[in-house]
């Protein structure tokens, strides 16, 4: 290897420690056994992995957070399919103005939708509720979605339809019997990033948060301003987890997706 | 070519009439009317942009017509959505459906129709014998090559023994010899099975040897249809003329009795030589480059022409000429007992004045 790609190799194995250190701080301190965080951590206890779970206020967040993010996955996976149909099929004019206001959340900034949300929230009652927060979510997933499925369906063969037409399929089932069967490891894949989106979404759950119903990021908020116990740092294994489960799942959807493609371009 | 309608026609018949249709300010489809019988087998033959697709597309009910009615069967289908018409068809580019076996894309058309499991399965596989790919239905289309997934996609079309069997040019994607087994296996199938045909293409080898009949379209505009034979002899119009086969087209001036070269030269023609009348003035003569064969120079009632290339080409040779006033006429003659020609000789040129066909000069007739 010459010198200059062993500083290269360097300068990107820095760049990535950099990115990663924080992480590889936080996670031992779940198993402190001081009340405070330190690091490093001193001794060794699953103590506070048993709060989380012992504690109903916790577990309610948790609940409420799960619950958004599933109907936040299952709202952008049939609305984000079914928008991105008509994008990558349906007339080009139509389309690029109706791509603008699908990805568009992508460069709004959270805290400008979170303002603006919270206000017309408040103003219908919405804030605070299920619906709300989903509708919320689903708002700020939807171009991680949209992004997915128009990959997978822009390389489906629009013929194939035509074909299960003639074949005596009316639309909507040559749709669900042909293109979605082909384009379902994406779609999959789009819910699951729009599940991680909502399940650790911080800034729209402090505009919307109600008194009763918190996600769980807001209650980390909350832990962290009054108490900040190393309980924060358990939950972030925790999450932390479930991001590379999830990741590793898409990354195994994308190699099925992949296969599909090669198919189709071959038959 | 006779009519391949037996006794058991088991197709249906389709009228179009009168069919339009326009995209923005473009008419892709221009007044045709068409009656296509039960049990025949009909080629769409045309350059692309002719409107052939376009008039597929519109009997599959995938386009709506601007215009006009198409009937299948009699019944009016003109709004009527492609699954409701009953229709086989076969695409360009096999669209078999890749998440799915090789015998339940040739089943999807009977799960379509409610057709249960098992005589699913056993119709499928009937369907792949009769393309000659029983025992394939466990595999997946990906498996298998280009012509055996056409196949597939032909079993597919035919396994609900539709009326009608539609093809936008199915086998363009084929190599020429797969191309030339398809065909055959097609009239087979045609021939066994009896439904009617409408096959587009832009292969007029292919129309010609296929199809009972043959539909010409330019532009969006039904020039001729006629049977093959017909339309290579007796083409009515000089864009038919020019787009089947080899044609030479002689500029000529027409006093109703003989077409006048420029030089003086004349021919004395027949009056079968027009198949529409033509009115005395600039005419073109056309004649096939196979009808002319070689005379000694100055034989009487020849033409005077100058060799400029003699192309070899097995079987027969092609003879580029030029006449005295310096238009190109192609002959070809059987390599066979030909004396060597070579470029720069005089040589003359008979010409059967029955084999002569007379056209208005003003191409756009």
């Amino acid at each position: 290897m010459n010198p200059r790609a062993i500083i290269l190799n360097a300068y990107v194995y820095a760049v990535l420690i950099f990115i990663l250190l924080p992480i590889l701080v936080i996670l031992p301190m779940a198993f402190s056994e001081t009340t405070y965080l330190t690091f490093p951590p001193e001794g060794m206890t699953l103590r506070w992995f048993e709060d989380f779970f012992g504690n109903s206020r916790w577990m309610a967040a948790t609940w409420f957070s799960v619950k958004i993010a599933a109907l936040t996955a299952i709202t952008t996976a049939v609305i984000g399919t079914m928008a991105t149909y008509a994008l990558v099929r349906g007339a080009k004019a139509m389309g690029t103005l109706f791509q603008a206001f699908l990805i568009g959340p992508i460069v709004v900034p959270h805290i400008a939708l979170a303002v603006a949300l919270y206000l017309f929230f408040q103003n219908t009652g919405l804030s605070g509720t299920v619906f709300g927060y989903v509708a919320a979510h689903s708002i700020i997933a939807m171009p991680f979605t949209v992004f997915t499925v128009a990959a997978a369906l822009s390389s489906v063969d629009p013929a194939l339809e035509d074909a299960a037409m003639s074949c005596g399929a009316n639309r909507f089932n040559a749709f669900r019997l042909v293109t979605l069967p082909i384009i379902l490891p994406n779609v999959i894949s789009g819910a699951l990033f729009a599940f991680i989106i909502s399940f650790d979404e911080p800034v729209i759950a402090f505009f919307l948060a109600g008194i009763r119903d918190k996600t769980l990021p807001r209650m980390m908020f909350d832990d962290i301003e009054q108490n900040l116990t190393p309980i924060i740092p358990a939950i972030a294994v925790m999450l932390t987890l479930l991001s590379i489960v999830v990741l590793l799942a898409a990354g195994l959807l994308k190699y099925v997706a992949n296969r599909n493609a090669a198919r189709v371009e071959q038959s | 070519m006779s009519q391949a309608v037996s006794s058991n026609v088991k197709g249906a018949s389709i009228e179009i009439k009168h069919l339009g249709k326009t995209f923005g300010n473009v008419k892709a489809v221009n007044d045709v009317s068409l009656t296509i019988n039960a049990g025949e087998f009909v080629a769409l033959l045309g350059p692309s942009g002719s409107g052939k697709s376009t008039v597929l597309m519109s009997i599959a009910g995938f386009e709506r017509p601007s215009e006009g009615q198409i009937l299948i069967g009699g019944q009016d289908c003109t709004r009527l959505p492609p699954n409701k018409r009953n229709i086989g068809m076969v695409f360009q580019h096999y669209t078999l459906f890749p998440h799915l076996s090789v015998g339940d894309n040739v089943a999807f058309p009977l799960k379509m129709r409610g057709v249960a499991k098992a005589e699913r399965r056993r119709q499928a596989e009937a369907a792949l014998e009769v393309v000659r790919l029983g025992g394939y239905g466990d595999r997946t289309p990906n498996q298998l090559s280009g012509g055996q997934q056409q196949r597939v996609a032909l079993a597919r079309a035919i396994v609900y023994n539709p009326q009608v069997l539609l093809m936008d040019e199915p086998l363009s994607a084929l190599d020429k010899n797969l191309r030339e087994e398809m065909q055959i296996e097609i009239k087979r199938l045609h021939a066994e099975l009896g439904f009617t045909v409408v096959f587009v293409t832009h292969d007029q080898g292919e129309a010609l040897t296929m199809a009972d009949r043959i539909a010409i379209l330019k532009a969006g505009r039904l020039q001729q249809v006629s049977q093959a034979r017909e339309l290579y002899e007796r083409p009515s119009n000089l864009f038919a003329a020019s787009f089947i086969g080899e044609m030479n087209m002689l500029p000529v001036r027409w006093d109703g009795v003989n077409a006048v070269f420029s030089d003086q030269d004349q021919i004395r023609l027949p009056d079968t030589a027009s198949i529409q009348p033509v009115r005395p003035g600039s005419a073109i003569l056309a004649i096939r480059p196979e009808r002319l064969s070689i005379a000694a120079p100055g034989t009487e009632g020849s033409w005077k022409a100058t060799v400029r290339d003699v192309v070899y080409a097995g079987a027969g040779s092609l003879l580029i000429t030029h006449l005295a006033d310096g238009s190109e006429v192609r002959l070809r003659v059987a390599s066979a007992g030909q004396a060597p020609i070579r470029p720069g000789q005089e040589i003359g040129i008979k010409v059967p004045p029955e084999a002569a066909l007379l056209y208005p000069a003003d191409a756009s007739q």
